[in-house]
């Protein structure tokens, strides 16, 4: 009857509630699991996908465990409608610190637990993650330690700025470790997220260098290029070194005194050591330092750096401790089975070692060939930039460069350029023969490949270029020609490239290579390639003139190809042209009436010719030389015509120049992608500017992260509880507990209050102006300190009045459980009485979206406050409102009505009251503590001084007042900055048990608290460190299952403590 | 960091594909290389890094499979194209061999070794032996088993000792019934042979290629010491990481703790050598659009073993239209890409294995003027060529008396014969 009556009552309220409730969610809150949820989260519609989520918060709201849909919920992450994300998020981080596995016995699942982890890739679970990276950087598995470094670039890569140093300092931690396989993980995390923080590295340096050899062969590649990084950015180049072609004084030996000495001696080594080309060694060293693309840019300014500039920046490779030790250490690597180890330590070799001792890289570079197809080609892309700089290096090992018929195309053309390029004297025939081999290669591009290269080395080894010249000769010959008219397009490449080489060795001294000449002329009529046909043609017009026989032919050639010029290819008849023009402009007296009639008749026959561009050229040409072909046609040159004269031997007199050789002056770090595609990668650096890393650097470094060190100490010790050897905690605790508790007691008489601030961010000046006031009413207070607006309407208020708000006893029983009482001071400081004082909420509808997310709309957000009539200058009043925070980052919004003005308040809460305090004694704190391990846990330091202003009043002359005890005096300092700024309960107070007194080590303080959203228990502990009259370094400790409240509220007492405190 | 790896079957299929980090990679790179490749098939298809317009590429092909490997930042090059050939390596050697097929069928175990090998983009364990501890191969027992009671796991559920142990190449506690350590000197020999002179070749360039294989079986942590007769006439070496640096360069002496089954503790290569075990000799002469072509083989220096599974192989050059070759002695045969190819197998002891015949010229070619280069292949059991001699095999910190066993190889590498 009752319950039926009962119900019925219900039935009726929530019908009467339902009007008011139409649109919101509030009958999902009323009964989630009416309908199965399940099949709604698998549904393919967004609204039911979103309805199953609303219900699932809903449960979670009502303390309910849902963890069980976690594999639903996940998978709609991916889901396109910002709602369904945002409530999956919200259901990820209830869930996502229930990751237990982190805690697991066993290592694998662990590593496993944090590689996923760290995998979500959603900025909300980050601080989780950072909090399991941090324990698990400490865990005692290697594999699990390596695992947390490897999750530090995901962390990175999310872009949270907050996170940035904490990831740095777990990676200092993770690089001191002893295993070598963490140290190469914690070196690519390094080279990934922060690869110029180099003092890092500075403070392990020779311990890292020793380590390298042991650390697994891909941490040694980053950790390689660290070091190297490092060592030229603190300590310089190294003037033995190919670097040191940078040293002004090796190029420019006029300085006189010492330095001038052992600058020429250098040049001397410089050459015996068989370096090439100086500028091109000074450019590959440039380029390393700046970066090829500005480096080019500077490339016409050549002082750019100034030679001072420059000569303090190099070290020595023989003295320097720093860079012999990089230099020993990675010389075993040179051994390694894995060919980027070894490319990246020769690389180090390559850059800092002394010139003599590079050749230690030859061999095993030359190793790597053997390795695999992919890895050869870039292994020789790297060795031909070495052998470039410096041929004498590799000229030992020729055979090592020669093709295979199975290498691939472009293994076999940087075979042939490296060949090239080491070419000696004393191998050069050698060589030869090998490229006798190559031109009768099947693949013709290589043959023609070939053929360039001896063009090159004709030009580099002048003595051999009548050599060449033949061989080259002999490939033209009729014979060879023809026998190859089956596969015509393949050979034609080979024969064009063949008469390019001819002409580029002619191009060098054309006089002694006469007789190639004759010959080309003689073969003129076998060689039917245009191409090939119109490069004859141009060496005839072009050294018409040269030796004794080609004069004398010259005549009879031209009338010949004059004769066939209407057959011919548009680029021989072009040439054609040209070469009459030579001859004519060349021609002595009595061939000169000759070399007219010839060119007149081309022409002729090119004014009638098909191309239109034959055509105009020959008419540019006629007009050119008009002087010639005057109407009256006399032999004598008319004056006026001497401009158009000149300027016909102005374009074709003069005579071609060698032409130099085609660089490629594109140079990146040896062994870098770079290198490789000819250009510069993202995230390629060259190297860093050398001695850019001062001793000031090094130290500003030093010294939080040291201090960082002695706190990662300190937490070991602390979380494997060895609190025992130092002190036994029954006897003394049991003696001071009195104190304590009265000190405690003490304390929360004074600080039951505590503190909230109501505070416009954009006054902060005003703040100020009411300090002391505010401070001599003790630190518990805040205030209020909310502006005017300042419209221009408003003159009365400028002065604006502040109130100071103190928070009384967190009453549950008040309105609803999770609202809380604050009681609120209104005091007017301004001058005239102000009136209809009274706070409300924001405009419900303008609530925003996240707070209407969490589906508890029912519970009002903030009590209305009983209106204040007026207030009189000076006079204060409390009131007392009832709140309800969400959150401890979500500022509560509320509008001051005050002479029917609107002003916006925030009132911020401070997250030490989202606790409550939670009686309990020593055991079941231990015993609870003990259930919260792993990554419940977590622990910062900060130092702790309140205590020294009480001493320092108290024991003045030096001596501790015998009164009182400074043991004593710190707790109280301790105890009441941890209760005055948040909600806790003091369990115990442990006392050293030490003879000497003035030794605060092992002070601890357990508070234990629970939090007020969802009473789940908050254990804190401070442990203290230190003298009694120094600073105190103070670890914090916190155990609670509710991961993220815990961290926060660790950072808010890190912070609190460490904040010195305001003397009044 | 690599972001992502592709394995391509040779028909261009995206068999697979492994996100390493948050920046996804768009499969239609792999169209796009598949694309370039057909298009330029000599130039890309064998260019180990690619700049695309997107990302750069790492690929390297194993036995048709294209390992496609993606990044968009810089790193060592070399250091991406090696990781691709572990995996190469660990894969052939899980699944006995590399083709689609059976990267098909076993994607779970290619995606498990992949989640260990690689994690966001960096090399994780790429040791084989540790895998194996983590991730079983498949065989015949798990095959039968998943198919009777319908689930079987092929992941282990504890850590391999190894990772934490300072040894990180070997399990901690290993137990074997029968301790043995075998030693086996792989050679490969490396040569150019010219033939300039009607008679003889000129050896251009001998080398050797070795590998110290161990396989070792033995109980506990022990600590071998392996010498050599003659170090002094090793050019170069390569170690396995257990092989410790400080012996070496003193006294050239390997000291190692070795992992457990078969590995390579080192590689070394001898050159110089002025010897070689067989000579090939071709002849050549074209006339009037044929070509008579004759090759013979016989021994030159006699190894003291059996010369076995002797092939000689050659491609047919552009402009020969038809071939007409026979041999005395073993196969010849003409595949379809012009790769001739004649298996010798063992020498005979009365003849001298001779293959000759024509070459039919294309229309319109009087004479060949390009040379083929022959491809020899050989293969001499119980021999190391380059000479190289162990000395002894010390083993300390052993339980129990361990059986030792030494054997040598020689096979022929870039043995080549220009005509």
């Amino acid at each position: 009857m009752f319950t039926q009556l009962s119900t019925t009552a219900d039935n009726f309220s929530k019908a009467s509630s339902m009007v008011f409730r139409i649109g919101t969610d509030a009958h999902l809150y009323d009964d989630p699991d009416d309908v199965s949820i399940s099949p709604l989260l698998d549904s393919k519609f967004d609204s039911e996908k979103c309805e199953a989520l609303k219900r699932l918060l809903a449960l979670i709201a009502q303390g309910l465990d849902v963890s069980n849909y976690f594999p639903q919920v996940v998978k709609n992450v991916a889901s396109q409608s910002l709602e369904v994300k945002k409530l999956v998020y919200l259901y990820l981080l209830h869930y996502a610190e229930r990751q237990r596995d982190l805690g697991d016995q066993n290592p694998l699942v662990r590593a496993w637990a944090l590689r996923t982890m760290a995998g979500i890739r959603l900025h909300v679970i980050s601080p989780l993650v950072l909090v399991a990276v941090r324990k698990c950087a400490r865990d005692p598995s290697v594999y699990v330690r390596k695992c947390a470094a490897n999750a530090l670039p995901k962390l990175h890569d999310l872009r949270l700025e907050e996170n940035a140093a904490a990831i740095i300092e777990i990676i200092e931690i993770l690089l001191n470790d002893n295993s070598p396989g963490v140290v190469g993980a914690a070196a690519a995390a390094f080279a990934f997220v922060c690869p110029n923080d180099l003092p890092v590295i500075g403070r392990n340096y020779k311990r890292l260098c020793e380590i390298l050899p042991d650390v697994e062969e891909w941490g040694q590649i980053i950790l390689i290029g660290i070091l190297l990084r490092y060592v030229i950015a603190r300590h310089g180049l190294a003037k033995e070194s190919i670097m040191a072609s940078l040293l002004p004084n090796i190029f420019s030996n006029e300085k006189t005194g010492s330095e001038s000495d052992t600058g020429y001696l250098e040049i001397k080594k410089t050459y015996e050591i068989g370096l090439q080309e100086p500028e091109l060694v000074a450019m590959v060293s440039r380029s390393y330092l700046a970066g090829p693309d500005k480096h080019l840019l500077h490339l016409n300014n050549s002082d750019v750096i100034s030679s001072d500039y420059i000569s303090s920046r190099f070290t020595s490779s023989k003295t320097d401790d720093n860079v012999k030790i990089l230099l020993q250490c990675t010389l075993p690597l040179l051994w390694s089975r894995n060919s980027a180890v070894v490319l990246a330590a020769a690389g180090v070799h390559w850059i800092m070692a002394p010139m003599e001792e590079i050749s230690k890289i030859v061999k095993p570079l030359l190793f790597l060939l053997r390795s695999s197809d992919a890895s050869k080609y870039v292994v020789l892309c790297n060795i031909q930039v070495f052998a470039k700089v410096m041929p004498s290096l590799f000229a030992a090992n020729i055979e090592d460069f020669f093709i295979s018929s199975s290498d691939a195309y472009q293994v076999k053309a940087l075979k042939l350029e490296i060949l090239s390029s080491i070419a000696t004297d004393a191998s050069i025939s050698v060589i030869f023969q090998e490229f006798q081999d190559y031109v009768r290669d099947p693949d013709r591009r290589f043959a023609a490949d070939t053929v360039a290269a001896i063009g090159v080395c004709a030009k580099r080894n002048p003595q051999v270029a009548n050599t060449c010249v033949e061989g080259l000769l002999a490939l033209i010959s009729p014979k060879s020609i023809n026998s190859t008219s089956g596969s015509m397009d393949d050979e034609a490449v080979v024969l064009i490239q063949a008469l390019t080489s001819i002409k580029d060795i002619i191009t060098q001294d054309p006089l002694s290579h006469e007789n190639a000449i004759i010959y080309l002329i003689r073969n003129l009529d076998a060689i039917k390639v245009p191409v090939a046909r119109a490069m004859i043609v141009w060496i005839v017009g072009e050294y018409n003139s040269i030796g004794n026989i080609i004069p004398k032919m010259v005549s009879i050639i031209l009338r010949f190809l004059a004769r066939g010029f209407p057959s011919e290819s548009i680029e021989t008849k072009y040439q054609i042209l040209n070469a009459a023009v030579k001859v004519l402009l060349n021609s002595k007296e009595e061939d000169f009436d000759t070399a007219k009639s010839i060119l007149n008749y081309v022409f002729e026959l090119a004014k009638f010719d098909f191309n239109y561009d034959v055509r105009d050229r020959a008419r540019v040409l006629r007009k050119l030389l008009s002087c010639y072909f005057s109407s009256s046609g006399l032999e004598e040159k008319p004056d006026n015509n001497e401009i158009w004269l000149l300027l016909a031997e102005h374009i074709f007199g003069e005579k071609v120049k060698p032409s130099t050789e085609m660089v490629n002056n594109r140079f990146y770090l040896p062994g870098s992608l770079s290198q490789i595609v000819f250009h510069a990668a993202p995230g390629y650096e060259p190297l860093p500017e050398p001695c850019s890393l001062t001793e000031s650097d090094m130290v500003k470094g030093l010294e939080e992260p040291a201090q960082a060190e002695a706190n990662d100490s300190d937490v070991d010790s602390g979380s494997l509880n060895e609190e025992g050897s130092y002190y036994s905690e029954d006897s003394v605790t049991t003696s001071t507990r009195t104190d304590s508790e009265s000190a405690a007691s003490e304390s929360d008489n004074n600080n039951t209050d505590s503190l909230i601030n109501l505070s416009d961010v954009g006054k902060p000046q005003e703040e100020t102006n009411d300090l002391g006031e505010l401070m001599s009413k003790g630190d518990l207070e805040s205030w209020l300190d909310d502006n005017d607006n300042p419209g221009p309407s408003q003159n009365v208020a400028e002065r604006v009045p502040s109130a100071r708000i103190s928070i009384g006893d967190i009453k549950e029983s008040a309105v609803s459980p999770p609202l809380v009482s604050v009681d609120t001071f209104f005091e007017n400081c301004s001058s005239d009485s102000m009136s209809k004082i009274f706070l409300t909420n924001e405009d419900s509808e303008s609530l925003d979206q996240g707070s209407s997310l969490e589906s508890q709309k029912d519970v009002p957000v903030f009590a209305p406050m009983e209106e204040i009539s007026i207030l009189e200058p000076g006079q204060t009043i409390k009131r007392v409102i009832h709140v309800h925070f969400h959150h401890h980052l979500l500022p509560l919004k509320l509008i001051l009505w005050c002479n029917d003005k609107k002003h916006p308040v925030k009132l911020r809460p401070d997250i030490g009251f989202f606790l409550k305090p939670l009686m309990m004694d020593l055991d079941a704190f231990s015993q609870k503590e003990s259930q919260l391990p792993g990554m419940f846990e977590y622990t910062r330091r900060c130092s702790f001084t309140d205590h020294l202003a009480e001493l320092g009043s108290d024991g003045k002359d030096g001596d501790v007042s015998p009164t009182k005890d400074s043991f004593l005096i710190i707790c109280q300092c301790l105890a009441s900055r941890m209760l005055s700024n948040a909600n806790l309960h003091l369990v115990s107070v442990n006392m050293p048990v030490d003879a000497n007194l003035n030794d605060a080590s092992g002070l601890c303080l357990r508070f234990s608290g629970e939090i007020l959203s969802n009473s789940i228990p908050c254990l804190v502990s401070v442990t203290l460190d230190g003298k009694c009259f120094e600073p105190l370094n103070a670890s914090v400790k916190i155990n609670c299952e509710e991961t993220v409240f815990g961290l926060n509220l660790l950072n808010r007492i890190v912070n609190f403590l460490a904040e010195p405190q305001l003397t009044t | 960091m690599l972001q992502c790896i592709f394995l391509l079957s040779d028909s261009g299929e995206v068999m697979l594909e492994k996100q390493l980090t948050g920046h996804r990679v768009d499969r239609s790179i792999c169209a796009w290389f598949w694309e370039q490749s057909i298009s330029q098939p000599d130039s890309f298809k064998v260019l180990p890094v690619i700049a695309s317009p997107t990302h750069y590429l790492f690929q390297i092909v194993r036995e048709g499979i294209t390992f496609l490997a993606c990044t968009q930042v810089e790193m060592p090059p070399l250091m991406g194209i090696e990781f691709l050939c572990r995996v190469a390596d660990v894969l052939s050697d899980y699944l006995g061999g590399l083709n689609e097929d059976v990267i098909k069928d076993n994607f779970v175990i290619v995606y498990e070794l992949l989640d260990e090998m690689i994690d966001n983009g960096f090399p994780l364990t790429t040791e084989p032996n540790i895998l194996r501890d983590m991730i079983a191969p498949p065989n015949i027992v798990s095959k039968m088993l998943s198919v009777v009671t319908g689930n079987t796991s092929n992941v282990s559920d504890t850590l391999p000792g190894a990772t934490s142990s300072c040894v990180p190449w070997r399990t901690t506690q290993l137990k074997h019934a029968n301790n043995d350590v075998y030693v086996n000197l792989v050679e490969e020999m490396d040569t150019i042979i010219n033939r300039h002179a009607p008679c003889d070749g000129v050896l251009v360039k001998c080398e050797i290629f070795g590998v110290v294989e161990v396989n070792s079986h033995l109980s506990g942590i022990p600590d071998l010491t392996l010498s050599f007769a003659n170090p002094s006439i090793l050019n170069d070496v390569q170690f396995h990481p257990c092989v410790r640096f400080r012996p070496w360069e003193s006294e050239q002496i390997l000291s190692f703790v070795p992992p457990d089954g078969l590995f390579k503790l080192m590689s070394y290569r001898v050159k110089k050598l002025k010897n070689t075990p067989i000579y090939v000799k071709p002849q050549m002469s074209s006339e009037s659009g044929t070509c008579r072509l004759s090759v013979m083989v016989g021994i030159r220096n006699d190894p003291g073993k059996a010369v076995d599974s002797l092939a000689v192989q050659f491609q047919l050059p552009h402009g020969v239209s038809s071939a007409n070759l026979t041999a005395n002695h073993g196969t010849v045969d003409i595949l379809a890409d012009k790769t001739c190819s004649w298996s010798i197998g063992r020498i005979p002891k009365d003849k001298t294995p001779q293959m000759s015949g024509t070459l039919v010229l294309e229309e319109g070619m009087e004479q060949l003027n390009v040379k083929p280069t022959f491809q020899v292949d050989f293969k001499i059991m119980g021999v190391a060529l380059s000479g190289l001699k162990i000395n002894k095999l010390d083993l300390k910190n052993l339980p129990t008396p361990a059986h030792k066993g030494f054997r040598a190889q020689t096979e022929a590498g870039q043995y080549e014969v220009r005509s």
